[in-house]
């Protein structure tokens, strides 16, 4: 499903052509604030994952699957748990340095669940953090070795940083500021990715009397109808 | 012991042989605390002793957990085959710091080996009924929170049990915040569920299916025949061995049966549940058999 070089064989979407449901869920384009008010837009692009299977077979990398990306559970938006589901496409940039970061470590490396793509409608998307983005894992467990103390959550966040100025790592229990933490997190940042075969030219220039995005072709045609059904002699 | 019935003279002589049964398994275990309810569904014969008391709940705090997903199930906030994320961190009531469980004290693998991945929402409440898991019932605690489980609790008109968190909360036990139930209060959630009254039919079977598979049985069936099934949940610490249960014996409705006993954490734990449910269920024969 893929050529195992980070650019698997799945349809780029556009987030705008979703159905309104996704679209309000996925808010493409859409500032957030970060922790300490910066604003971040949300990226656009997603891979479109039909099935599990896919996802299963989708190799992002030698030994990252996409499906390790997209595993969540019920903090999840209900919608978003179920396939047809949807990845920003920037997510090969992170399994690509999550493969770099597996070599240096000497063992697999595990993202937990809810610890890769996580929609801005997640439970635990408060403010905008890199999982929105598709660029930032959970680590649970390294190998055979849990991530539950300190003395291992620092050693591995030192790998981390070692490998790469791209890659950011945060302290043990970053979360609640205290000392009990389970995973290493690390993360690219903001990147939003767009492929290649995308045009940008409809979001940068708007024609006169014609719609941006589907969305906006599907609601005419909706506004047509209702108004010829009204007008219909009774 | 009152009953629509009519009263027998054994029924009266049941009573009395029970009580004294009762006083001396306290004295011979050192019991600093018995508390006892039993209602059979067969002749609507109620007993109770020391039933009000409140004690520390222990794990029999998890029958409350289970009723609160079963009402989340039943009002559609929530679907048995739901995913939960199966991490080990928590947080405390008391000061909101995290806490971890220590996994080297929690018998089932069955949850903690699945550390960051999923486990159903059905499988994590059978886990933690049938084995207790405290890792399970803290992830349900945090699936359907806290709040839920004393509403249902509520919705139903069950005295005597306060759900306040969930399990191996340290700080909390050290500033005294503990879930408490009574016998009383147990009994009346165990009755609910074996008369089908606790949400739905559905609902009440898939609880008792899951009771059923108790897999500690040191405690009531230990005093009961083999033949005899048991849907049941034990609760142990230090100083408290309880069990709360639906007995169900052949060609007859079942009873329901709790049993709480506090000691000294110098007095090893003993028989006292067991004995306690042989004594039960003597009387229940004796009657049967009049």
């Amino acid at each position: 499903m893929s050529d195992g070089n980070g650019a698997p064989n799945l349809k780029v979407v556009d987030a705008f052509d979703l159905d309104d449901e996704l679209r309000t869920l996925l808010r493409p384009g859409e500032m957030v604030k970060d922790e300490k008010g910066r604003r971040h837009r949300l990226p656009r692009y997603f891979y479109e994952v039909p099935s599990h299977d896919v996802a299963m077979q989708t190799r992002l990398t030698h030994h990252f699957g996409l499906n390790e990306f997209i595993l969540v559970d019920l903090k999840e938006n209900q919608r978003l748990q179920q396939f047809p589901t949807y990845v920003p496409c920037a997510v090969r940039t992170l399994a690509f340095y999550l493969e770099q970061f597996r070599a240096a470590a000497g063992a697999s490396v595990h993202i937990a669940v809810n610890g890769g793509y996580r929609s801005p409608a997640h439970k635990m998307s408060h403010g905008a953090t890199p999982h929105m983005w598709g660029t930032a894992a959970d680590v649970y467990r390294i190998g055979s070795t849990i991530l539950k103390t300190k003395e291992l959550i620092e050693k591995y966040n030192e790998v981390a940083e070692d490998l790469s100025d791209d890659l950011h790592v945060l302290p043990m229990g970053h979360v609640t500021g205290s000392a009990a933490d389970d995973h290493v997190h690390v993360d690219l940042g903001y990147i939003t990715l767009i492929p290649r075969e995308i045009s940008e030219d409809r979001m940068e220039q708007p024609q006169e009397n014609r719609p941006r995005f589907a969305y906006e072709e599907r609601r005419r045609k909706e506004r047509r109808h209702s108004v010829e059904e009204a007008s219909e002699p009774q | 012991m009152s009953s629509r019935v009519a009263q027998h003279d054994s029924v009266a002589s049941a009573e009395v042989s029970l009580y004294h049964n009762v006083l001396k398994i306290k004295q011979e275990h050192e019991l600093q605390n018995l508390g006892i309810s039993f209602y059979d569904c067969e002749t609507t014969i109620q007993w109770a002793y020391n039933a009000d008391h409140y004690f520390h709940a222990a794990s029999t705090m998890k029958l409350a957990v289970l009723l609160g997903v079963f009402r989340q199930v039943d009002r559609g906030e929530l679907t048995l085959d739901a995913p939960v994320h199966v991490r080990n961190r928590f947080t405390s009531i008391v000061n909101q710091e995290p806490f971890m469980l220590d996994l080297s004290r929690d018998a089932d693998p069955n949850v903690y080996g699945h550390l960051g991945k999923t486990l159903t929402v059905r499988e994590l409440a059978y886990w933690m009924i049938t084995l207790s898991s405290n890792l399970a019932t803290n992830l349900l605690v945090e699936v359907i929170g806290i709040a839920n489980v004393q509403a249902a609790l509520d919705e139903l008109e069950i005295d005597g049990i306060r759900v306040i968190r969930g399990v191996e909360d340290q700080a909390a036990f050290e500033a005294g915040l503990n879930n408490e139930v009574t016998a009383n209060g147990l009994l009346k959630l165990l009755r609910l569920i074996a008369e089908e009254r606790a949400y739905s039919r559905e609902a009440c079977e898939e609880m008792l299916k899951i009771m059923l598979d108790q897999q500690y049985r040191s405690g009531i069936p230990a005093g009961l025949p083999k033949a005899a099934r048991v849907a049941h949940k034990t609760g142990n610490i230090s100083t408290v061995h309880h069990d709360a249960g639906i007995v169900y014996l052949e060609k007859r409705k079942p009873y329901v049966l709790v049993i709480l006993t506090q000691f000294t954490a110098e007095t090893r734990r003993g028989t006292a549940v067991a004995d306690v449910s042989r004594d039960i269920f003597n009387a229940i024969s004796g009657m049967m058999y009049e």
